[in-house]
């Protein structure tokens, strides 16, 4: 199997179909980093798709500087980052899952004695970071979750590194304010 | 909530997995982006290209030196030196069309 510069270097050269192979290699990452931000497995599928659909129309500006995989994976982010921005604009009008009774025990713990399940840890996360900013729920997610570094997540977001800083410990707080007000669901 | 408690639910987070997507996936993908031209590349082509890139800026350029020209002139004229023009057709009239070089 070739590497993903041989094969931009074949579809930019006009093999069009070729670009089926690299979404086949990085769907699933696409689809894991857009699923940190959308639990609807169909807009999960329709972010991923959107994503690699930008990636395709701007092929061109892909200077190879970095790995496809970094690339792509920008992409995503800001993609679901678009999402969480229109998701925001009609938050009112959305319907939020209940949580599970396992969760909603954990949650009101006075310790962290107990286990939480990863699924139903996503699930609590979720709900909380809707009271975040998109912004802030993607620092966030690339901090805590992904652990990427505050140079990456800069870049990603086009601010800098102090204020990512800055945002995160702020983010933080507000997280645990909303999983608090959760708690007293 | 305390920062033990939210780190524990940070690390469950994490080993959430997304789901697969389904085998069609890159077919749909493919069929969508068939009717989405991909962006032509910023290279140019001709002379022309890169004259008509370069226009705003040499449009530019030129209307800076005329208005330099202009200005030097309307000072120069203003304080009683000779200006631009003159100084030229001194030149010309001492220096190049002499009857000698003639």
């Amino acid at each position: 199997m070739s590497d993903d510069a041989e094969l931009l270097q074949r579809i930019r050269a006009g093999a069009v179909e070729e670009f089926a192979e690299l979404v086949q290699r990085h769907q699933a990452r696409v689809c894991a980093i857009v699923y940190r931000y959308e639990r609807d497995a169909h807009r999960v599928e329709d972010l991923a798709q959107e994503t690699f659909l930008k990636a395709w129309r701007a092929l061109e500006q892909f200077d190879g500087r970095a790995p496809f995989e970094h690339w792509i994976s920008r992409i995503a982010v800001r993609t679901a980052l678009d999402h969480l921005r229109r998701e925001k604009r009609h938050q009112n009008e959305v319907a939020l899952p209940e949580l599970g009774e396992d969760a909603l025990d954990w949650l009101r713990s006075p310790d962290e004695k107990g286990d939480i399940s990863s699924r139903d840890a996503a699930e609590v996360l979720h709900r909380a970071m809707q009271q975040l900013s998109p912004a802030d729920r993607v620092i966030i997610t690339m901090q805590e979750l992904e652990d990427r570094s505050v140079k990456e997540i800069a870049a990603t977001l086009g601010i800098s590194g102090i204020a990512v800083r800055v945002r995160a410990v702020r983010a933080r707080a507000k997280l645990k304010h909303a999983l608090e007000r959760l708690a007293d669901l | 909530m305390n920062e033990k408690k939210l780190n524990q639910l940070f690390a469950a987070a994490r080993n959430d997995v997304a789901p697969e997507m389904p085998g069609s996936f890159a077919a749909k993908v493919m069929r969508s982006l068939r009717v989405q031209p991909r962006a032509v590349s910023a290279e140019l082509n001709s002379v022309w290209d890169h004259l008509n890139s370069l226009f705003p800026r040499i449009a530019f350029t030129a209307a800076a030196v005329i208005i330099l020209c202009v200005a030097t002139d309307w000072g120069l004229t203003a304080i009683g030196l000779p200006d631009v023009t003159d100084g030229s057709a001194q030149v010309a009239s001492q220096y190049l069309f002499t009857p000698d070089n003639l």
